[in-house]
């Protein structure tokens, strides 16, 4: 069992919520047109086909177009626009 | 809208990496909004209190901000803090509309026909209701009573609060006046009918009274036509005492008038020789603005004035009039008026009196009027045959009779 499992196997155990705990990020999608991101620590890049957040365990790539962000706190951000992918990849690779 | 009480502002950044400011703005807590890529930076909205926090964080990141709008009541106040003025009059404007509004301006009287407007108000200006008071204090219930009370022959009121003014609408009882007039009757009891003039009696209607001439019968200024004692006689035919009536009857008499007129044939006239002087003021009290002035050098003139109060509805008159003077100038002439002019103007005249005369019910008979013309006049003389009512009351002579059964004018005597 490698430290990953055993991590997840004890978050499971405790019955805490898991964005809590493993301070991962929490997206919300509704339909295609609309984004909430919690969770997260910044945003690296911001144009309107292209939006790359960062969170605790690598990056989050909103891809679409007309993309915009409506507000933008500590907590969530919002993003709007049509959405055509989301894709997570290991921020630390590509920085 | 409370962002907008808060103002907030747009800005634009940019820079190295404006996206580490934007990070370094949220941690710090500043609300980020509308966040748009632009060209190499973004544009954000931002409150106001958060745009005096990110000037250090400008710094770190080596970012460049602009200010590019900004919005909300704090940048308005500060815009307009040159028109201090015009804001305060528009407050003062709605301070004064409502203080105005607390007030009664106008009391409107409806449907009253005996007794006018100005003595109602008296009467509700004795009972504290009056234009400029408290329209809290306006007690309608009250009002309608007091009328009520006071007035018998009003017959229905009410009393209603229309915006700023106070409606009271009256119904009159119409069957109250002859009531009244029998009343006034009877408080003048007993009066003869006299002769106003001399004459002839031509028709005789008797009411009531004892007539005292017949048709035919010529009388003189004062003599008694109809009596208001009426005898009362016993069985005997004595006279045991009298009762007392208000004489009425009408009475037509020819009677003659006599017709003079003359008038001068120079008259002197006024002739204004066109040069006049002419003041427009306002006037409050004692205190007069005026434009313009009446005083002058001319060696006859006459002042002309017009004068208005200003009002507000209709019966409360604001301290302030405004009006206007004119003084003309003018010099006696002497006018020679022609024989015709005179002629007709008698003329017109005498008939203007032959109107005035049917108007009053007078019949005309006839007339010798005749106009002559003298060197420096002309005169219109004769007389006028009438046939006219010559009655006129006359207190009526109260006769003692000198006899102990008064009491019982009726009695019988064994």
């Amino acid at each position: 069992m490698d430290r990953e499992q055993i991590r997840d196997s004890l978050v499971e155990a405790s019955g805490m919520p898991k964005d809590v705990l493993l301070k991962a990020a929490v997206i919300t999608v509704t339909g295609n047109f609309e984004i909430c991101i919690g969770n997260y620590r910044g945003i690296t890049e911001y144009t309107d086909s292209l939006v790359r957040v960062q969170a605790r365990n690598g990056q989050i790539r909103v891809e679409g177009s007309r993309l915009t962000v409506r507000y933008y706190t500590t907590d969530e951000m919002k993003i709007t626009g049509k959405v055509e992918a989301i894709r997570f990849e290991n921020g630390r690779d590509e920085l | 809208m409370i962002r907008y009480m808060k103002g907030y502002v747009k800005i634009r950044t940019e820079g190295f990496s404006p996206e580490r400011f934007i990070n370094m703005c949220s941690l710090n807590g500043i609300y980020i909004w509308g966040l748009v890529p632009s060209r190499n930076g973004y544009e954000m909205y931002l409150e106001l209190r958060g745009l005096k926090k990110i000037r250090p964080l400008a710094k770190k990141t080596h970012s460049r901000i602009v200010i590019s709008e900004r919005k909300g009541l704090p940048f308005f106040i500060y815009r307009q803090r040159r028109r201090k003025l015009f804001y305060a009059g528009i407050l003062m404007c709605a301070v004064l509309l409502k203080v105005y509004s607390l007030f009664i301006w106008d009391i409107h009287f409806e449907g009253n026909v005996k007794w006018p407007d100005e003595t109602l108000a008296e009467f509700l200006r004795g009972e504290d209701v009056a234009p400029l008071m408290l329209k809290d204090r306006v007690d309608c219930q009250g009002i309608v009573k007091n009328i009520r009370k006071e007035y018998n022959d009003i017959v229905w009121v009410s009393a209603s609060l229309e915006g700023n003014r106070l409606n009271i609408r009256v119904k009159e009882n119409d069957d109250s006046y002859p009531e009244e007039a029998a009343e006034n009757a009877e408080a003048v009891k007993a009066a003869d009918l006299v002769a106003s003039s001399d004459g002839v009696v031509t028709d005789i209607v008797t009411r009531s009274g004892v007539p005292q001439v017949h048709e035919g019968d010529a009388v003189e200024k004062g003599d008694i036509l109809v009596r208001g004692s009426i005898e009362v006689k016993n069985d005997a035919g004595e006279t045991v005492g009298y009762q007392y009536c208000r004489a009425d009857a009408d009475v037509y008499a020819d009677t003659e008038l006599t017709y003079e007129a003359a008038h001068s044939l120079t008259d002197v006239g006024k002739v204004y020789d066109g040069k006049e002087k002419q003041m427009f003021y306002i006037r409050a009290g004692k205190i007069r603005i005026s434009a313009g002035s009446t005083e002058n050098t001319y060696p006859h003139w006459d002042m002309t004035g017009k004068e208005r109060t200003l009002k507000l509805g209709e019966n409360v008159y604001l301290p302030l009039c405004f009006g206007t003077r004119k003084v003309r100038s003018f010099s006696y002439r002497e006018v020679r008026v022609s024989a015709e002019e005179a002629r007709k103007s008698l003329s017109e005249e005498f008939q203007r009196f032959c109107t005035d005369l049917e108007e009053k019910g007078i019949q005309i008979r006839g007339n010798n009027v005749k106009i002559n013309l003298s060197a420096d006049s002309a005169k219109a003389q004769g007389t006028i045959w009438l046939n006219e009512p010559i009655t006129e009351e006359a207190d009526t002579e109260i006769i003692t009779v000198e006899r102990e059964e008064t009491d019982e004018p009726v009695g019988t005597d064994d």
